[in-house]
């Protein structure tokens, strides 16, 4: 059996799409989640995994995915999604553009759902580029990971055993 | 007397097609008028960006082309430079290019076998809804995908974009360690690439003959990668610097891709052009197979372009092992460059087909000025052509929505990749006065 709670942070090098990535480091570096009993919680990153995504949490029970959004709120918006509201965007994938709610929607048919899966992000600026956050995104950070911290904490002694049900 | 019939059909957005376009038909009286493959993905400018960069920058920008086959945009590269500089890579650096290109075509296959292509096959309208009935199979591909990451990660340290691929060979050589592991991998996974060779082979295809030519890398004595003179199934053989000497690229108003034709006609490139023009290239470890199968090859049906692609995921792993198996230690990553002016190219075979690069450098090193001709844009016109032909084939008075299905299917026999396409922005500007 793996971590009880995994933290994906999902992204590329590019602007705000860094997000899911500083976020995962900034976690990996926090009080709270050195307080964590040691094995229970893991940070992995990843880079733009598309239909590959479910092969990184198989045998996890709970996952939080933590990746940039663009939903046309606000800049620095945060955002908190479950897995049930993660739909609809499967069926007219490309190869390219195989996207989370997509790679959610194929562990679903799968069968390879973990008990709890959750999305964190934080609303993009459009016109951010480079290789750094936008001034937006940034001061809406610290917030946003003690969040995912807080949250992390709770599932790791409180989520359900994924597989439990199929021994 | 009945009035003639003018049907617009515009179908908008492509699904499951990697890019921006559409297609339009002027249908007359059942018979299609005007056919556009409509592609308004933005321009991207690379062969621009490129210009003034020093020679060493080129493997990792061009890599940023595409998220699926940043290899070949590498390797084209890479060869096409040390052409010019008269780089001599050695066995190991060439051994492990190849290496690294098996990984691409792994990962670009699988994924294009099972998240586009099958799903057509088995009447599904995508990868999700086939997982439901389908999960092993679609596993199986998932897995496949996720190996020839490892192996272009193993080389290239990561696999979307990688960065490990340099002018004169690679920045690092890997551990024997990280290739024992990738071995065992291999191993393991090779009987179940042949599963789907088979399964490939066994779905139901339609009865669709076409005569195209073919065009593909030939090598001496490989199933070709990235090597080879370039030759078609009308004759030609050429090296990859006379390619322009016979194709160009044409403007159509209606698209932001280029047309390149062979001697001004269309023609295929692809996993289906590199097996009709290479058969008697495959390894002796895949020709058994191939020949249990109930397809045959050489093929003129495009629809068999899905079992290519999966032989070929079985040459690319029997290729990466063989190759693996015989490495040896400490081997130094790169050969010394030094630069030099003039013109220089490179062709490589990438997943979708031939990728042509030509760079012009000065005493410096720097890019004066980049081509860059990617598969999508030589398939372009052979897809307008078979879009016409199985189109009216199939009854220009079907409903709209079994239309768009049947030419969407035809597209994506063709796995194009409309984003790589795109690169090309004819400005031209009439200035008046001083």
């Amino acid at each position: 059996m793996k971590n009880r709670v995994l933290i994906i942070g999902i992204g590329s090098p590019f602007g705000d799409d860094r997000l899911g990535w500083v976020a995962a480091d900034a976690l990996r570096g926090s009080d709270v989640m050195r307080a964590a009993p040691i094995g229970s919680i893991e940070i992995s990153i990843l880079d733009r995994p598309g239909s590959l995504l479910p092969m990184h949490w198989r045998n996890t029970d709970c996952v939080i995915l933590v990746d940039a959004v663009r939903s046309g709120a606000l800049p620095g918006t945060r955002h908190r999604l479950d897995a049930d509201e993660l739909t609809g965007a499967g069926m007219a994938c490309s190869s390219h553009g195989f996207g989370v709610a997509a790679a959610v929607e194929l562990a679903r048919a799968l069968g390879e759902m973990p008990t709890r899966l959750m999305l964190r992000g934080i609303e993009t600026d459009p016109s951010s580029m480079g290789m750094t956050l936008s001034p937006a995104v940034a001061a809406a950070l610290p917030t946003f990971c003690a969040d995912i911290a807080r949250e992390a904490l709770y599932l790791a002694s409180n989520c359900p055993p994924a597989f439990a049900s199929m021994a | 007397m009945t009035e003639p019939r003018h049907i617009p059909l515009k179908l908008p957005l492509l699904a499951r097609v990697e890019g921006e376009g559409t297609l339009e038909l002027r249908v007359h009286d059942g018979k299609i008028e005007d056919l556009r493959l409509r592609i308004f993905e933005p321009p991207r400018l690379f062969e621009k960006f490129l210009e003034g960069r020093d020679y060493h920058e080129v493997p990792d920008m061009v890599a940023r082309i595409c998220g699926i086959c940043p290899v070949a945009y590498q390797m084209s590269a890479v060869h096409a430079i040390e052409s010019l500089f008269g780089v001599k890579p050695t066995k190991w650096i060439r051994a492990m290019r190849r290496v690294m290109y098996c990984g691409e075509w792994i990962q670009s296959h699988s994924l294009h076998i099972h998240m586009l292509s099958a799903p057509d096959f088995l009447g599904f309208t995508g990868v999700v809804e086939m997982a439901n009935r389908y999960p092993d199979e679609v596993r199986r591909g998932l897995k496949l995908q996720a190996l020839g990451n490892d192996l272009i990660r193993l080389l290239g340290a990561r696999s979307v974009h990688p960065v490990g691929a340099c002018v004169g060979g690679f920045f690092r050589a890997p551990k024997q360690q990280e290739i024992d592991v990738l071995l065992e991998k291999l191993r393991i996974a090779l009987p179940e690439a042949e599963d789907l060779v088979r399964w490939t082979a066994s779905l139901e295809f339609p009865a669709d003959e076409q005569p195209f030519t073919c065009v593909a890398l030939r090598h001496p004595d490989e199933y070709p990668m990235n090597e080879g003179r370039l030759v078609s199934t009308q004759g030609l053989n050429i090296r990859a610097d006379q390619f322009e000497e016979h194709f160009t690229e044409q403007q159509v108003p209606y698209s932001t891709a280029l047309h390149c034709l062979l001697e001004g006609k269309p023609y295929l490139v692809g996993p289906l052009a590199r097996m009709n023009l290479n058969l008697d290239r495959l390894p002796a470890s895949v020709r058994d197979l191939v020949s249990s199968l109930g397809v045959r090859f050489p093929s003129r049906n495009m629809h068999h372009s899905i079992v290519a692609r999966a032989i070929e995921v079985v040459i690319a792993m029997r290729e990466a092992i063989r190759l693996l198996d015989s490495h040896e230690g400490s081997q130094a990553p790169s050969v010394d460059v030094t630069p030099r002016k003039g013109v220089g190219a490179g062709c490589t075979e990438a997943p979708r087909g031939i990728l042509w690069h030509r760079y012009e450098i000065d005493a410096m090193g720097k890019i004066i000025r980049a081509r860059i001709v990617p598969p999508t844009s030589q398939n372009q016109k052979r897809i307008e052509d078979d879009l016409r032909q199985s189109l009216e084939s199939f009854g220009m008075s079907q409903r709209e929505e079994d239309l768009r299905h049947h030419g969407e299917r035809v597209i994506r026999n063709y796995d194009p990749c409309i984003s790589c396409a795109t690169h090309f922005l004819d400005l031209r500007i009439n200035r008046r006065g001083p």
